[in-house]
């Protein structure tokens, strides 16, 4: 069969076109005039603004604490409850998963504005740890969806073949299913890092007096007018992540 | 996959669900009895920080507001009543059309990107993957600073359509719906792509080469084989980007420059200049019974019954 | 799971940024020190170590102002951000007045703070420099008595219009419906300010209550739909200056950057009279450190620094005395001339009037996508 060029060429495309914005953001956190639809000349003032804003970098390391941490903790319990759920098929397994997956289905708003009510009446200290929370709630259903759907389509005779082989749970659970589910958990986790790195709503209800999160930084101060610093510090995160992500072939291809 | 589940069922529920096919329980006594626990976490954040929140959220929408903020301990009907006023019977229908417009352009660009590049080799795959999600890892409102950069009057395109003379003023793109269903797709496009990828990257390719093999059609043997192998992972992507674009109103805020409303922005003004705790919590409910009622409804016509896990 | 290597790596590089940041951001708090030398003989020392939670929307205070701040008192300061006033009063609600120290919002919201109890009474002799203040902004609606509130920059929507790209002289509100203008004006999206405009120029007020009269103002609006090209409330003036639209209705930090990138645009002060809305910072019923809130609000109020911040917020300077330290550039879009024609505040209505502006802004909305 001759393989056609068609599919390339369109993730290609695709894939560009959703770089699009990224670049002209790039492009315009070298602008010297501060407002986005004036082209004032190449600067890097932008940058050297943005080494002093120390309120972004805290901000900034929060976001990342916080996603880090609303990431790992619902892949612990969206992972181990999606093969639960699967492996038990209890009746109300039906029920738990359709309301563990309703954070997603409300608005934004709603969800930050029940949840600060919940927590003061439950005595919570609003910062961090409701943050965390908050985020956990959203960040379960990518994975849990995620995982589910992988588990149905696996072929339950391979886990069978393990146990009667002797393996036990774990072994089962850690050999066989965890490797086969591993990509499933991974588009969850990127997909759920992406939405925690990027919530202003709820955030902005259950944070407490000393955590800024930078999604709060950049939407509150894009407010106030155009920041040409924050497009300077997305910049810097891309080139970051490019630049990793570089070495880090490098580094494979010399090994294989 | 029946075997599996029930003696699963068996030795994990012990008791609870005994009921169902308890022949085969001896047969299998091994150390697999506390596969149960594995879901104990989640039974347990869902209790406690979901449907908690949830039914107060319910609770409230029952509520009376107070004259500043919060809620008054008085049952009312009142929220409800006030939904069926045209005004937000109409912001219900067009954030529909809306959602609906945008799933679908969605499965057609995000169902052939993740079908292909589940086809990619491991190398590939990986790559992809990251790529597809590094756009997503900068704010969402940056990038959607970014498009009106380009599309806005005078702008990037504008002069890159100019500069070439296929037009000749500028296309006033920006702040139209077509703007808006744009944003949507470009903001929700990763999660059918992820979603369709996920069950087209398990797939039997096999499958597709016997079809071929048989004599069926490219055609055909997408439609007979490789369509409904997909099926999950495509529900799961519509799921995923329908629900968010009713509610996603900072595209229609920002690319449509507010002359779109959505049943989000309604909530969003009653909560905020409204102060309306109680209607925003009735809103809420109501949009999340229909969100539920279309899933159930699309489940039955697409007829996916192994779908017990996922909605 | 070697090959999923990259992805773990491309999660680590996002906490990179931060090891590099986090080296520069201790060097940047030493640039403030040295002015602050002449005021370390005023007992600087009886907050050291404190922290002081100020909490208001972003961009409020020019880093360096903050920086001087900490290194004169020896404190931290948490800046932490709220993106509606609503959201503020949710969040002291719920606290009960506690966690912040200084709050900074809108005037109307205020009004509300202040009738639930959690705003904290100043103390006026904590506060040498309350006698810098603008009289004009004190003594209002929401303060009557000036117990709570201390003004920190006052807004007044205004119409700036680009006379090259229209024929029509705009000197009101009602010129907009000029149907010239069609899909060429941008609005600013508060409600209450566009359909108070519009209520004035049927003969109404900013605060009118009658629900008849709002209902008429709303199909005044419908009307004005089809010139519309947005309505926008973050970066309206954007739009105005790359030439999406030829007038708008803006913000006066907005007003300032359009005239500070366009010279040659007209700013209108609308005929119907003005509309304008006071920020105000207060101390909340329970702030942890209501003695060190009392001396940055002191040490805000003072004339330089007043007007340090005003030039960095692009709002009219409520400090009196911060005028003569104001750059001769900025003087005209930060100090309101004494014979700006008179302006009403906007003052909180009616849940039945409320309700009906909501109804009649969604309408317009709904026409506006519509056209």
């Amino acid at each position: 069969m001759r393989k056609s060029r068609f599919p390339a060429i369109y993730l290609a495309v695709i894939t560009a076109l959703t770089f699009v914005p990224i670049v002209v953001t790039i492009i315009y956190s070298f602008n010297a005039s501060k407002i986005t639809s004036v082209w004032g000349g190449f600067s890097l003032s932008w940058y050297k603004e943005l080494f002093r804003d120390r309120d972004l970098f805290r901000a900034l390391k929060n976001s990342l604490i916080l996603g880090f941490a609303a990431c790992l903790i619902s892949a612990v319990i969206g992972t181990l409850g999606a093969v639960g759920v699967k492996r038990t098929g209890w009746k109300i397994n039906d029920f738990i998963s359709y309301i563990s997956r309703l954070p997603i289905m409300i608005p934004e708003i709603i969800l930050g504005m029940v949840y600060l009510a919940v927590f003061s009446f439950m005595g919570f200290k609003f910062g961090m740890l409701t943050l965390i929370i908050a985020h956990t709630s959203f960040c379960i259903p990518y994975i849990f969806m995620m995982v589910s759907d992988r588990l149905i389509g696996m072929d339950p005779q391979i886990e069978e073949a393990a146990r009667d082989l002797g393996a036990n749970a774990r072994q089962v659970f850690f050999d066989i299913t965890l490797p086969s589910i591993t990509p499933a958990i991974l588009s969850g986790l990127l997909l759920s890092f992406a939405m925690s790195f990027d919530d202003v709503v709820i955030s902005v209800f259950v944070t407490g007096s000393t955590v800024n999160t930078l999604p709060i930084k950049i939407y509150t101060r894009m407010k106030t007018g155009v920041t040409p610093e924050i497009n300077a510090l997305a910049a810097i995160m891309i080139a970051v992540t490019m630049i990793i992500l570089f070495l880090n072939r490098l580094y494979q291809r010399k090994h294989d | 996959m029946m075997g599996s589940d029930g003696r699963n069922r068996n030795t994990a529920g012990g008791s609870l669900s005994a009921g169902s096919g308890s022949g085969r329980a001896k047969k299998n006594k091994r150390k697999r009895s506390s596969v149960w626990i594995l879901m104990m976490p989640l039974y347990a954040f869902t209790i406690v920080f979901v449907l908690f929140p949830l039914l107060y959220m319910g609770f409230l929408s029952f509520m009376s507001r107070a004259e500043v903020w919060g809620f008054v301990n008085e049952f009312t009907l009142g929220n409800y009543k006030r939904i069926l006023e045209p005004l937000y019977l109409n912001t219900f229908k067009d954030s529909l059309k809306l959602a609906f417009i945008s799933t679908i352009v969605n499965i057609f660009i995000g169902y052939p990107y993740g079908y292909f590049m589940a086809r990619l080799d491991e190398k590939w795959k990986r790559i992809m993957m990251l790529l597809l999600m590094i756009p997503f890892w900068t704010s969402g409102l940056i990038r959607l600073n970014g498009w009106i950069i380009v599309f806005r009057s005078n702008g990037i395109l504008d002069k890159l359509l100019m500069g070439l003379h296929l037009t000749d003023a500028p296309l006033k793109l920006l702040y139209t719906y077509p703007m808006v269903v744009f944003g949507m797709i470009y903001a929700l496009m990763p999660f059918m792509i992820l979603a369709v990828y996920s069950s087209a990257e398990k797939m039997d390719w096999t499958l597709v080469e016997a079809s071929r093999d048989l004599g069926a059609g490219a055609a055909e043997t997408f439609f007979r084989v490789t369509l409904p192998l997909t099926m999950p992972g495509l529900l799961s992507g519509v799921i995923l980007t329908f629900i968010p674009s009713m509610g996603l109103f900072f595209v229609a805020d920002l690319l449509g420059g507010n002359k779109i409303v959505l049943i989000g922005n309604i909530i969003q003004q009653q909560l905020t200049k409204g102060r309306n705790l109680p209607f925003a919590a009735a809103l809420s409910v109501v949009l999340m019974v229909l969100t539920s009622l279309l899933i159930a409804l699309y489940r039955r016509i697409a007829g996916t019954r192994q779908l017990e896990g996922l909605i | 799971m070697k090959k999923y290597k990259s992805i773990l790596a491309v999660l680590l590089s996002m906490i990179l940024p931060l090891a590099m940041f986090a080296g520069c951001g201790s060097s940047g708090g030493q640039s403030g020190s040295e002015e602050a030398a002449e005021g370390e003989t005023e007992g600087a020392d009886q907050y050291k170590g404190q922290s002081l939670n100020i909490y208001t929307w972003d961009g409020m205070f020019p880093q360096d102002v903050l920086d001087d701040f900490q290194s004169r008192y020896g404190v931290t300061i948490n800046y932490s951000n709220f993106d509606y006033d609503e959201d503020m009063l949710a969040k002291l609600e719920e606290t009960k007045g506690g966690e912040y120290d200084v709050v900074i919002a809108d005037d109307y919201i205020l009004e509300l703070v202040n009738n639930e109890g959690l705003s904290m009474e100043l103390d006026k002799s904590k506060i040498p420099n309350w006698s810098n203040l603008d009289s004009r902004f004190l003594g209002l609606f929401y303060d009557p008595e000036d117990k709570y509130d201390a003004p920190y920059g006052a807004g007044i929507p205004l119409i700036v219009y680009d006379p090259a790209a229209t024929d029509v002289k705009i000197e009101g509100f009602a010129d907009l419906w000029d149907p010239s203008l069609k899909d060429n004006v941008a609005l600013i999206g508060n409600y209450r300010v566009i359909d108070g405009f519009t209520l004035q120029t049927l003969g109404g007020t900013l605060n009118s209550e009658e629900v008849d009269l709002i209902e008429k103002a709303g199909e005044k609006l419908i009307e004005l739909a089809p010139n519309i090209r947005a309505i926008n409330d973050t970066n309206t003036q954007d739009l105005l200056i790359s030439g999406e639209v030829a007038a708008a209705f803006l913000y006066t930090s907005q007003v300032t950057e359009t005239i500070k990138a366009r010279p040659d645009f007209v700013q209108v002060y609308p005929k119907e009279g003005l509309g304008f809305g006071t920020m105000c910072m207060f101390i909340p019923s329970q702030a942890p450190n209501a003695d060190l809130a009392h001396e940055f609000i002191n040490y805000i109020l003072d004339s330089e620094i007043s007007a340090k911040c005003f030039e960095y917020m692009g709002y009219y300077s409520t400090t009196k005395t911060a005028e003569e330290f104001i750059s001769e550039e900025m003087k005209p879009l930060l100090i309101l001339p004494e014979d700006a024609p008179g302006g009403t505040a906007i003052e909180n209505i009616s849940q039945e009037a409320n309700d009906a502006h909501e109804k009649i802004w969604a309408a317009f909305q709904n026409a506006c996508g519509q056209s």
